[in-house]
């Protein structure tokens, strides 16, 4: 056990007891890192923010689970990833809802000509990947996440997130081949 | 926390994934304080929670097991079922005296009724006591409901007390279990009744910016406290349950919207969403006589 882990092991036992400063310790310890991690999942400050809530609200309450056998910042961010996917599936279900009326109500913006850079066509290829794949390779390519943790998080095995990760890229070279000849010469 | 890299060499593989970093990128500010505002409860809860589970279970799985629906007791303690308490533990005591008119139902529904949402005055008018003084109130009911039904579920008696009193306590907190959950749905039912009248009778009003964002944040607790009912395995009546699914979407859009003041456009788009599930008339019905704002 490392020099950090024995003060977090510290600061979680602290909160046991009754001590909000610990708990605000390792809040502002982690907090930077799961929120960024919702940012990028939900591309929405506001639902980042909801969704950073929710996964500590959801830590403390269940504090006493935590044995300590893993680091707190992967059992956490397993919370995390837990509530931003859940969240996000709530928030397509919305806005696939009020899509009609969108539809209805607002003014449609006007379309764009121009031919978008790379960086704006992989956005959306990333955003039209499904679900699990998208999810899988923001965690793995981006985030840094094990398939071992991204499993333990979604609630698949480990070959199951590797499988995911291999479309996912796969759809995206597809979706992207006409910049290839680019890269090559890069 | 990283695999073996095991990404194709092939150079638009390396650079797609280089490129993805750009994907949501993260920066600004992160709102540690907005936030926290909203979790310290949960680390107050937590210490209560510790103080009662050392000695329920040896092992790690059977914890897990026994202890989940314990967390989920507190953690409705925690953050939700407090405003109930309001009306046992300060609505009531005051129900007599000349303050009674400025506790939290009978003041939203002055506010909703004959002072729609002026420019200045928030929604913290309407709002129930500091989630602190509603925390520590639900607290110590679902303390006393859920440590009888840990004991229950282990069957770990008090002394003197046989099988037959576990089973009535088994009984009796799951019972307990349902009521505070009815008692934090009806909170947040109001809260919502409130809130969603407010916002229709403030239709024409000016609105500044300030009173938008607070707005917004009464919107976002009432959408939070919805969101964890939702999520709550003691919220299995369907009829509640797509009460509180449709309340979900309708909330999440004042919350999405309420940066700035609202276009003609977006107002309506709100309207229409409470309109189209009949969302005000469905609360009302769904909350005892006296405690909606009509």
């Amino acid at each position: 056990m490392d020099g950090l882990q024995a003060n977090e092991c510290e600061l979680i036992a602290r909160v046991r007891a009754g001590d909000e400063a610990a708990g605000r310790a390792l809040y502002d310890a982690h907090v930077d890192r799961v929120f960024w991690l919702a940012y990028r999942m939900s591309g929405r400050h506001e639902l980042a923010q909801d969704f950073t809530q929710d996964a500590f609200i959801r830590a403390f309450a269940r504090l006493h689970e935590f044995r300590g056998e893993a680091a707190f910042g992967s059992w956490l961010h397993t919370i995390a990833v837990s509530v931003i996917l859940n969240g996000l599936q709530k928030v397509k279900r919305f806005d696939q809802r009020e899509a009609v009326l969108d539809e209805a109500v607002m003014v449609p913006l006007p379309t764009r000509h121009a031919e978008p850079d790379l960086k704006e066509r992989l956005a959306k290829a990333i955003d039209a990947l499904p679900d699990g794949c998208r999810t899988v390779f923001l965690l793995h390519d981006v985030e840094g996440y094990t398939h071992e943790e991204i499993g333990s998080a979604m609630g698949v095995t480990a070959g199951t997130s590797k499988a995911q990760l291999s479309r996912a890229r796969a759809r995206l070279r597809e979706s992207l081949a006409d910049f290839a000849g680019e890269w090559v010469h890069d | 926390m990283t695999d073996r890299p095991d990404w194709n060499d092939e150079p638009m593989d390396v650079r797609l994934r280089d490129l993805a970093k750009e994907y949501n990128r993260p920066g600004g500010v992160v709102p540690r304080e907005a936030m926290w505002q909203a979790i310290a409860p949960a680390v107050r809860a937590a210490a209560r929670t510790a103080d009662v589970t050392p000695d329920i279970a040896p092992s790690t799985t059977r914890k897990r097991r026994h202890i989940a629906p314990y967390a989920w007791s507190a953690a409705l303690a925690a953050g939700l079922v407090l405003g109930i308490m309001l009306e046992r533990e300060v609505i009531a005591p005051h129900a007599g005296s000349p303050d009674a008119g400025t506790l939290p139902v009978t003041d939203s529904r002055q506010v909703a009724t004959s002072t729609p949402i002026p420019a200045n005055a928030g929604p913290a008018t309407t709002v129930p006591a500091p989630e602190a003084t509603r925390v520590a109130a639900a607290s110590r009911q679902a303390e006393q409901a859920t440590t009888s039904s840990t004991r229950a579920r282990d069957g770990r008696a008090p002394s003197g007390r046989g099988a037959t009193s576990v089973d009535a306590d088994a009984g009796r907190n799951a019972t307990d279990t349902q009521q505070l959950y009815r008692l934090a749905a009806r909170q947040t039912l109001v809260q919502a009744e409130a809130l969603l009248t407010a916002y229709r009778a403030s239709d024409d009003q000016p609105r500044d910016q300030e009173s938008m964002q607070q707005a917004g944040r009464w919107a976002r607790d009432v959408l939070t406290s919805t969101r964890l009912l939702l999520d709550s395995p003691a919220g299995n009546d369907p009829q509640m349950r797509a009460l509180f699914t449709d309340l979900e979407l309708v909330l999440a859009q004042i919350v999405q919207l309420s940066g700035a003041p609202l276009h003609a456009g977006e107002r309506e788009l709100i309207e229409r969403a409470m309109r189209d599930r009949d969302l005000l008339p469905r609360l009302r019905s769904a909350l005892p006589a006296g405690a909606t704002t009509e």
